[in-house]
């Protein structure tokens, strides 16, 4: 490989697409007018907005209330801020005689009549007032004036006691008629008895008008009900200050800082960063790659002395480039748009300079990482066509990467810092936030796994570039019919097409499983639900699949005859490698803690007393069958008919770990599925496979068992491990001897001539 | 010395509808310097899966090929240097002009820029290009992007010349003008390459010509040879019984192995494309 030729195509590259219209507006105008033009929108609809009142329907307001909520048929103007607000509310009274036309005592009657103007859309809201409220809200306070007068000459040097339930400023709704009560200390306490109806707002949040006119509603009558307890407490001779004798004062101590404005920003830069940089990457990695496909310019450029890994860097380069231009436009557009915009407002204020430059260091391996996926998606189309339809699938997956740790608040820790896109989003948040030292300890993970997709993405766009059916795909015309023949005529053993569909129908199974047995009534125990869930989910697709499409069992579920040295050494592996397996659930859980709601519901799910036969049966044997057989079997053979050897492990282990239920079991069982497939591998034959597998459900199930009793009561065990309130945990010199027994065992199952995985180690 | 030595070439693929596609098999000729070597035959017969065979495009099932002195499989950088290839699906960039676009495969190539400009000034004046120097790809007529084509095969003066088909959709000036540069390129000592369906292309240009069909040469040799062997002076009646006999063949040992209630495993490599093959030949066939 040469540079030189790198630099010859990344130059064409840009030159190319520098010339093509499309690529500019998607890269450079479209940022630049996008924001601008979003924001003047953005005021204009809100003026547009803003400028429309609500008609609201006031029924049984006919005597005058005392303080006044009324005024010139609108609510007073002191409920408002500016007098403007108050023409926002058109109120229109009712003022037919009730009785004519619908009963106002019976509720029944407001109701449908106020649900009638607001479904006829007459109305946006409706106030009714039952019928002697302003009667009894002035008695009420009558009431309070009284009982004063009658205790007062005699008791003036003790405060007074005024309990009512009316009181209160957070709820409209309450109401209630309580009978006097004695604070038990001989002190008078006045309980104004409130018989008061509460007035009822009618509206409907289906319909945004409406819910507008409820909010402006409700914010106008809470400030009146303020004023009727101001008058209230005025009746009891008591100062306003009584019901809120003090004031909460809230300080902002970034107010005014750099900091304060990084808040938002932290939030906003680094999802239009990711958004941007993939976008950016994609339309011209379709150009450049589907695009001379379809235009036939890429056999041209195969055919000269460049190596394909020259041609996937140049074009990487140019795609990176463009990526970054989109982002930065977009990035610089949007801040200065906001800044224009809100700048005035202090969350608003401008980002600290400290945050670009943070920006300016993750935009590089963001629109490496994007460039690489989308030129090895782009490489895959046929046609500029096929590739853009690849753009929004990636986007529905790039997407929650992206918004989840915004939306539930995720914080950057080990966990977190270790999955992709995620982890540099949270750290890009962290660091703009100006937390750098919190952020500077996780950027080696971070960098790890955004250099490793980097590297993993680019061996996959090379790839695509050496496969021939990728790069002279025809656009023949696609028949259905003559696809599915092709796709299930029955075979030695299934193609990946298969094993895939085998693998997606296990995990749509459990799905529709799980939740339709949520549904039913039917409740079945622990054990039931995991018996069910292996033969109907894991056991029957593969047993169907199997009998329509294989010819020949056997060579696919790899039922054949092991050695004893292949057996034996399988049990042992399991034995040695299960302090290893045990550390390792540990430090999953301890990484990615399980919901505490989830843990709690799996407690409730655990079988109480083991019946020990019948639950290794349920829990150790029959998953073993039945995954093996399904996984190391149907899923590897199909996997390995098309693919390499590793790379058939490696998704026979994806499937395995998707369909348990717990992303923490996920992990585990990944790795576990690693090493199974591997020895699946080597031994050409299943059962060795089963006997781990059960072995391995069995020690941990034992050793779920153990309490803290039977630890103490057993002191050999301390040797072993320590009793931690996780339970039992291996000593790392155990956990090592183990990984190194198994290094041992697995050196003398299989022959020294023979490769040896690589994967014994896989527990820790 | 041989400039591309082809040995029992084969090339299987898997296609959605057919399955197993058996598009080379037993492919073997040599092609020396200083001669046309002809692929003549009717479309899907397997010219254009050899071609890109022997421009390392494709690598092959089984057999070996060598172009001046390097393996195919196991050089295909040192292959590709010694090559100028062009096909009816080798076209030219749309957003660059006939400067640019030669003069990037030229730098691609290697050359020195004061050398490869004095190259291109040389194939510009060749094949009279200077008029559509600063137009850009999308603007120009088949004719022309034919030229800048050849133009961009010949920039590193390759002593392999592999042309597929070259005078497909080109009109009879045009056409008439390539065949003459590439009788000239043989002239000035190159190997070449040339695939084409067209009889009278294989009469006019072709040193040796071999008669492709369904993936398998029927008949290879200088034109007097192969109408000494076949007792037939005009090439389009020896093409025809040829392909002929073929397919009498294929029909009789279908229906022999019916007979004894084998199933046919071959189909011969076409099934759905035979009808479309038979057309094309027809089409071909003067009336």
């Amino acid at each position: 490989m040469t540079w030189r030729n790198v630099r010859i195509i990344f130059a064409r590259e840009i030159r190319d697409q520098l010339r093509d219209r499309r690529t500019i507006f998607m890269v450079a105008v479209l940022p630049v007018l996008l924001y601008p033009l979003l924001g003047l929108s953005f005021f204009q609809i809100a003026q547009f907005m803003g400028e429309r009142p609500s008609r609201i329907l006031v029924i049984g307001a006919r005597e005058p209330l005392d303080p006044p909520l009324f005024e010139n048929n609108r609510f007073c103007e002191i409920f408002f801020a500016t007098p403007g607000e108050a023409r926002l509310l058109e109120l229109m009274f009712f003022r037919e005689e009730p009785e004519t036309h619908v009963a106002p005592t019976m509720p029944d009657g407001w109701e449908a009549l106020a649900k009638e103007a607001i479904t006829s859309q007459d109305f946006d809201a409706v106030l009714v007032f039952p019928p002697g409220f302003a009667g009894e809200l002035a008695r009420f306070r009558e009431e309070i004036r009284r009982q004063l007068a009658a205790h007062s000459p005699s008791d003036s040097q003790n405060p007074l006691h005024v309990r009512s339930e009316n009181i209160a400023p957070e709820s409209l709704e309450e109401s209630s008629n309580r009978n006097e009560i004695s604070d038990g200390k001989g002190q008078p306490v006045i309980v104004a008895r409130s018989a008061i109806p509460s007035p009822q707002i009618y509206y409907s949040s289906a319909q945004e008008r409406s819910q507008t006119a409820y909010n402006r509603l409700h914010r106008v009558l809470e400030q009146w009900r303020t004023q009727v307890m101001i008058a209230n407490l005025a009746a009891a001779q008591l100062p306003p200050e009584a019901a809120r004798p003090f004031r909460l004062e809230i300080a902002d101590v970034s107010a005014g800082t750099a900091l304060q404005g990084a808040a938002i920003w932290a939030k906003i830069f680094p999802i239009l960063l990711v958004v941007w940089s993939l976008t950016g990457s994609f339309y011209p990695a379709v150009d450049l790659c589907a695009g001379e496909k379809e235009r036939g310019t890429l056999e041209t450029l195969l055919s000269s002395p460049a190596s394909r890994k020259e041609i996937v860097l140049g074009k990487l380069a140019a795609i990176t480039l463009f990526s970054m231009a989109t982002a930065v436009l977009n990035l610089v557009s949007m801040g200065l748009t906001g800044w224009l915009a809100f700048g005035n407002l202090p969350q608003f204020s401008a980002p600290p300079l400290s945050s670009i430059l943070w920006l300016g260091l993750a935009l590089v391996p963001t629109s490496a990482a994007f460039s690489c996926l989308a030129l090895g998606i782009a490489a895959f189309a046929r046609s500029t066509k096929e590739g853009q339809y690849y753009l929004m699938p990636l986007l529905f997956v790039t997407l929650p990467l992206v918004g989840l740790p915004m939306a539930r608040g995720l914080e950057l820790d080990l966990g977190t810092s270790l999955i992709p896109i995620t982890g540099l989003v949270l750290l890009l948040k962290t660091l703009i936030e100006g937390q750098i030292a919190e952020a500077l300890r996780f950027v080696a993970p971070v960098a790890a796994v955004t250099l490793g997709g980097c590297l993993l993405m680019l061996r996959w766009s090379v790839q695509q570039f050496n496969r021939e059916q990728v790069l002279f795909r025809e656009s023949e015309r696609f028949d259905v019919t003559a696809w599915l023949r092709y796709a299930t005529r029955r075979r030695p053993v299934p193609t990946p097409a298969l094993a895939v569909l085998c693998g997606v129908s296990i995990l749509l199974i459990r799905f529709v499983l799980t939740q339709s047995l949520a549904r039913t009534s039917l409740t079945l125990s622990f054990m039931e639900q995991a018996l069910i869930t292996q033969l109907v989910v894991v056991l029957l697709p593969m047993v169907i699949m199997t009998w329509l499409f294989v010819d020949n069992p056997g060579e696919t579920l790899l039922l054949r005859w092991p050695r004893w040295r292949h057996v034996l050494g399988a049990a042992l592996l399991a034995v040695v490698l299960c302090p290893a397996f045990t550390t390792f659930k540990l430090w999953v859980t301890k990484l990615y803690p399980v919901d505490p709601a989830i843990a709690e519901y799996l407690k409730q799910l655990s079988p109480g007393v083991p019946d020990w036969p019948t639950l290794l049966f349920v829990m150790a044997l029959v998953p073993a069958v039945c995954e093996e057989l399904t996984f190391r079997g149907y899923l590897l053979s199909g996997f390995q008919s098309g693919l390499r050897s590793l790379e058939a492990v490696v998704y026979s282990a994806v499937f395995f770990g998707l369909t348990h239920a717990l992303m923490q079991q996920s992990v585990v069982a990944f790795v576990a599925g690693l090493l199974l497939g591997m020895l699946a591998l080597r031994t050409r034959s299943l059962y060795p496979c089963v006997v781990y597998h059960a072995l391995h459900n069995g020690l941990g199930l034992a050793l779920g068992s153990i309490t803290a009793e039977f630890y103490r009561q057993h002191p050999w065990l301390e040797s072993l491990a320590n009793w931690t309130e996780d339970g039992l945990m291996f000593r790392g010199p155990i956990v090592a001897a183990g990984i190194l027994a198994a290094g041992l065992i697995v050196s003398w199952m299989i022959p020294p001539w023979a490769n040896r995985p690589a994967t014994e180690d896989d527990g820790d | 010395m041989c400039s591309v030595v082809v040995e029992n070439l084969a090339k299987h693929y898997d296609d959605l509808r057919r399955g197993r596609i058996v598009a080379l098999e037993g492919l073997s000729f040599v092609a020396r310097p200083g001669e046309v070597f002809g692929l003549l035959g009717p479309n899907g017969a397997g010219k254009t899966t050899t071609l890109r065979i022997l421009a390392t495009l494709l690598k092959p099932t089984s057999g070996r090929a060598v172009v001046n002195g390097f393996d195919c499989l196991t050089q295909p950088d040192e292959v590709r240097r010694s090559i100028g290839f062009m096909s009816v699906n080798t076209a030219v960039y749309d957003r660059m002009t006939a400067w640019e676009m030669v003069e990037y495969f030229g730098l691609l190539y290697g050359l020195p820029r004061d050398v490869l400009h004095a190259r291109m000034e040389e194939l510009f004046n060749r094949l009279r290009m200077w008029e559509i120097r600063d137009v850009l790809g999308a603007k120009m007529s088949t004719g022309m992007k034919q030229k800048v084509s050849v133009a961009r095969a010949l920039i590193h003066d390759p002593p392999v010349l592999i042309f597929d088909e070259p005078t497909a959709g080109l009109d009879v000036l045009v056409a008439r003008a390539l065949l003459k540069t590439i009788g000239e390129l043989r002239d000035h000592g190159k190997c070449v390459i040339f695939s084409t369906h067209i009889m009278r292309e294989a009469e006019k240009l072709c040193d040796r010509i071999a008669i492709l069909y369904r993936g398998k040469i029927l008949a290879a040799g200088t034109l007097p040879e192969l109408r000494e062997k076949y007792c037939e002076n005009d090439l389009e009646e020896l093409f025809f019984r040829l392909i002929t006999q073929v397919e009498s063949e294929g029909r009789q040992s279908e229906a022999r192995s019916e007979k004894n209630g084998r199933q046919v495993d071959h189909g011969d490599n076409a099934g759905a494309d035979d009808d479309a093959e038979r057309e094309s030949v027809a089409i071909e066939r003067p009336t």
